[in-house]
C-alpha cells in the first residue's frame, strides 16, 4: 500500500509541484495518476522511491514513512520504469536486467539467470538477451525496461509514462502485456500517464490531478467516465464518455440471437445467392466472412468476443465490444464469437440499448 | 641504433616518456575536477575559463619557469612532465565535465532509481558511457603533449625534438627533418592506441540494429 499524506512540494525557487495530495494506492492494483504537464505527477511518483522528498506531509509505503528509510535501499526495493526505457547503453540486455539483483547482492551468474526468466516473461525473444538495448526497437526496450522493474521481486511497482514514446499500435501491445503481466503478479503500481485513454484502460483506480497537484477526482474508470466530479474531469475525460463507459458495463445478460449460417464448401457456400445476410464459416466453425444477399463476400467487421477467459482483449464480455460488433458489421447484426473464436450468435444493436435502458430504469428507481 | 652522432632510441623512450606519462596523469587530475565542473555549475563557471587560460601561458615560458616553482634542477625533465600535466588537465577537464554532461539524463535517472549510490553510479554508468567523448579529448591531448615535448629541447631536456634544435645549430636540415618526422609518427602511433582502447572500451557504442 502506498499512502500520500497532504504531501506538498515547493521547490527552492518558490514552484508549487504539490499542494496537498492525498490518496491511497492499494496493494495488488494499478493505481493510475493522470493530469495535463505541470500538475505533479511525476513528482508524486519519485516521491515514493525518495528522488524528490516532499516539503510537507509523508508518503508511507507498507505503513513506514519513506523519508526514515534509506534512499539506495528503499530504491533497490521498488520496481521503476522510466519514460523511453532508460536502459543502460553499455550493457546487454541480460545485463541490464540483471541490474537491480546484482545490486541486492545476488552473484552475477544467479542474477543472470533470473533475469533471463523474466524476459520470457515480458514475451521476449531469448536470442535478444546478448544484444545491446540500441539493438532493440522502442517496443522491445520498453519491455526490457519493464523486465528490468521487475527483476528485484518489488512488491511494488513505479511507473512514469513508460508508453508514451511508442508508436500507438505498440503502446496497445505493451499496455495489454502489462495487464497479463499484472494478472498474474498482482504487484502495487503507480502509474503516471498524460493519456487519459491509457489510465482508463490500465487503472483499477484513476486518480485525477490538477495543475498544482490537486485531485480533482480518485475513482474507478467506470465511475470516472459515469459521474465526472467536475467541469475539469468532464473536459479531460474528453468526448465519447458514454460509448467509452460501456467497455465496463458486463454484457452477460445480453441475449444473443440467431443468425443464418452456412459452413464454407458447403453446396451453398460460394457463388450462389442465399437471399439474406449469412454468416460464413470455417471447417472449425469460425465466423470467416458475411455473405451478402446477393452472394458477395464482406468483412466481418469488428468481432464481439463474448468471453476472453484469461487473455486480456479490449470489449470482450461488455456492451462496448457488443454495440461495437453490431455498429460495424455490414448486416446491421454483429457477430459474436468464444475465447476460441468459435461461432456463438449474433449481437444486434437493439438488445444492446434495451439492456442499457433496463439498467438506466433500475438506476433511477 | 645511432645516427647523427645520438643514441636514437634512448631519444624515442625519452620522448615517449615525456609525453605519455604527464598525458596519464592530467588524464587522473582531470577526473576529479571535471566531474566537480559536471556537478556544480557554479564551479563550472570558475574551472572552464580558468582551465582554457592555463592552456593560452607559452609552453617555453611555463617550463623555464617550473625550476623556481618547483625547486627542480634546471635539466630536469620533471620541468616538461609537469608542464605537460598541467595542458593535459587544462585539456581534459572540459572533455571530461562535456563527457560526464553527455550521458543521457534518462539513463543517470534510471540508475539512481535502481538504487545505484553516486560512486556506483559514476563508475558503473557514468564513465563507461563517458569513453567515447573522453577518448576524443584524450586524443587531442596527447597529439598536443607529443608535440610539446619537443620544445623541451630548447632548454636542454632530451627527446627527439633534440635533433631538431642541435640539427638547427650544425645547419643540418636531414637530422631537423629526422626529428620532425620521428615525433609526428610516435604522435600517430599513440593516437592509434588510444582510438583502439577506446574500442575495446566500448563495443556497445558500435552495436546497431541487425547484428
Amino acid at each position: 500500500m502506498i499512502e500520500f499524506r497532504d504531501v506538498g512540494k515547493r521547490f527552492a525557487d518558490g514552484t508549487v509541484a504539490l499542494e496537498s495530495l492525498s490518496f491511497t494506492a492499494r496493494d495488488g492494483e494499478i493505481t493510475v495518476l493522470v493530469g495535463p504537464s505541470g500538475c505533479g505527477k511525476t513528482t508524486s511518483l519519485r516521491m515514493v522511491n525518495r528522488m524528490i522528498d516532499p516539503t510537507s506531509g509523508s508518503v508511507l509505503l507498507q505503513g513506514a514513512d519513506v523519508a526514515d528509510a534509506d534512499p539506495a535501499l528503499l530504491r533497490r526495493g521498488i520496481g521503476y520504469v522510466i519514460q523511453q526505457a532508460g536502459l543502460f547503453p553499455h550493457r546487454r540486455v541480460l545485463d541490464n536486467v540483471a541490474t537491480v539483483p546484482v545490486l541486492q547482492g545476488l552473484s552475477r551468474r544467479d542474477a543472470r539467470a533470473r533475469a533471463a526468466e523474466l524476459l520470457e516473461r515480458v514475451g521476449l525473444d531469448s536470442a535478444l538477451a546478448q544484444r545491446y538495448p540500441a539493438q532493440l526497437s522502442g517496443g522491445q526496450q520498453q519491455r526490457v525496461g519493464v523486465a528490468r522493474a521487475l527483476a528485484g521481486d518489488a512488491p511494488v511497482l513505479l511507473m512514469d509514462e513508460p508508453f508514451s514514446a511508442v508508436d500507438p499500435v505498440v503502446r496497445v501491445e505493451l499496455q495489454d502485456e502489462l495487464l497479463r503481466l499484472q494478472a498474474d503478479l498482482g504487484k502495487t503500481i503507480l502509474f503516471v500517464t498524460h493519456d487519459i485513454d491509457e489510465a482508463i484502460r490500465l487503472g483499477d483506480r484513476v486518480a485525477v490531478l490538477r495543475v498544482g497537484g490537486r485531485l480533482a477526482q480518485f475513482a474507478p474508470p467506470d465511475e470516472l467516465l459515469a459521474h465526472p466530479a467536475d467541469e475539469f474531469v468532464t473536459g479531460f475525460v474528453g468526448r465519447d464518455r458514454g460509448y467509452r463507459r460501456l467497455g465496463f458495463v458486463p454484457a452477460a445478460s445480453l441475449a444473443l440471437v440467431d443468425l443464418p449460417t452456412v459452413r464454407d464448401g458447403a453446396d451453398s457456400g460460394n457463388g450462389a445467392a442465399p437471399g439474406e445476410w449469412t454468416v460464413l464459416l470455417d471447417g472449425a466453425d469460425r465466423p470467416a466472412a458475411w455473405l451478402a444477399p446477393d452472394g458477395g463476400r464482406h468483412d466481418l467487421g469488428s468481432v464481439y468476443v463474448t468471453d476472453a477467459g484469461g487473455a486480456v482483449q479490449d470489449g470482450a464480455g461488455t456492451l462496448r465490444g457488443a454495440l461495437d460488433a453490431a455498429l460495424s458489421s455490414p448486416a446491421r447484426c454483429g457477430v459474436a464469437v468464444d475465447a476460441d473464436g468459435r461461432y456463438r450468435g449474433g449481437v444486434a444493436a437493439d438488445d444492446v440499448l434495451a439492456l442499457l435502458e433496463r439498467d438506466a430504469g433500475r438506476a433511477v428507481r | 641504433m645511432r645516427a647523427f652522432g645520438y643514441d636514437i632510441g634512448q631519444l624515442v623512450v625519452a620522448h615517449v616518456a615525456l609525453a605519455v606519462v604527464p598525458v596519464l596523469a592530467g588524464l587522473l587530475l582531470a577526473l576529479p575536477v571535471g566531474f566537480w565542473a559536471h556537478r556544480s555549475p557554479a564551479a563550472r563557471r570558475v574551472i572552464v575559463p580558468l582551465s582554457g587560460a592555463l592552456y593560452t601561458i607559452p609552453s617555453l615560458a611555463l617550463i623555464v619557469v617550473m625550476p623556481i616553482i618547483l625547486g627542480t634542477g634546471i635539466l630536469s625533465p620533471v620541468n616538461v612532465g609537469v608542464t605537460l600535466t598541467i595542458y593535459t588537465l587544462a585539456l581534459l577537464v572540459r572533455s571530461v565535465a562535456e563527457a560526464l554532461d553527455a550521458v543521457p539524463g534518462t539513463v543517470t535517472t534510471a540508475a539512481v532509481a535502481m538504487g545505484y549510490r553516486s560512486a556506483g553510479l559514476l563508475f558503473a554508468v557514468q564513465l563507461p558511457l563517458a569513453v567515447p567523448v573522453l577518448i576524443a579529448g584524450l586524443r587531442v591531448a596527447s597529439v598536443s603533449a607529443f608535440s610539446l615535448v619537443t620544445v623541451g629541447a630548447l632548454v636542454g631536456i632530451d627527446s627527439l625534438g633534440t635533433l631538431m634544435t642541435s640539427g638547427f645549430e650544425q645547419d643540418y636540415p636531414q637530422m631537423v627533418a629526422a626529428g620532425i618526422v620521428g615525433s609526428l609518427v610516435l604522435a600517430f602511433v599513440f593516437d592509434a592506441l588510444w582510438l583502439g582502447l577506446g574500442r575495446v572500451l566500448t563495443p556497445w557504442s558500435r552495436a546497431r540494429t541487425g547484428v
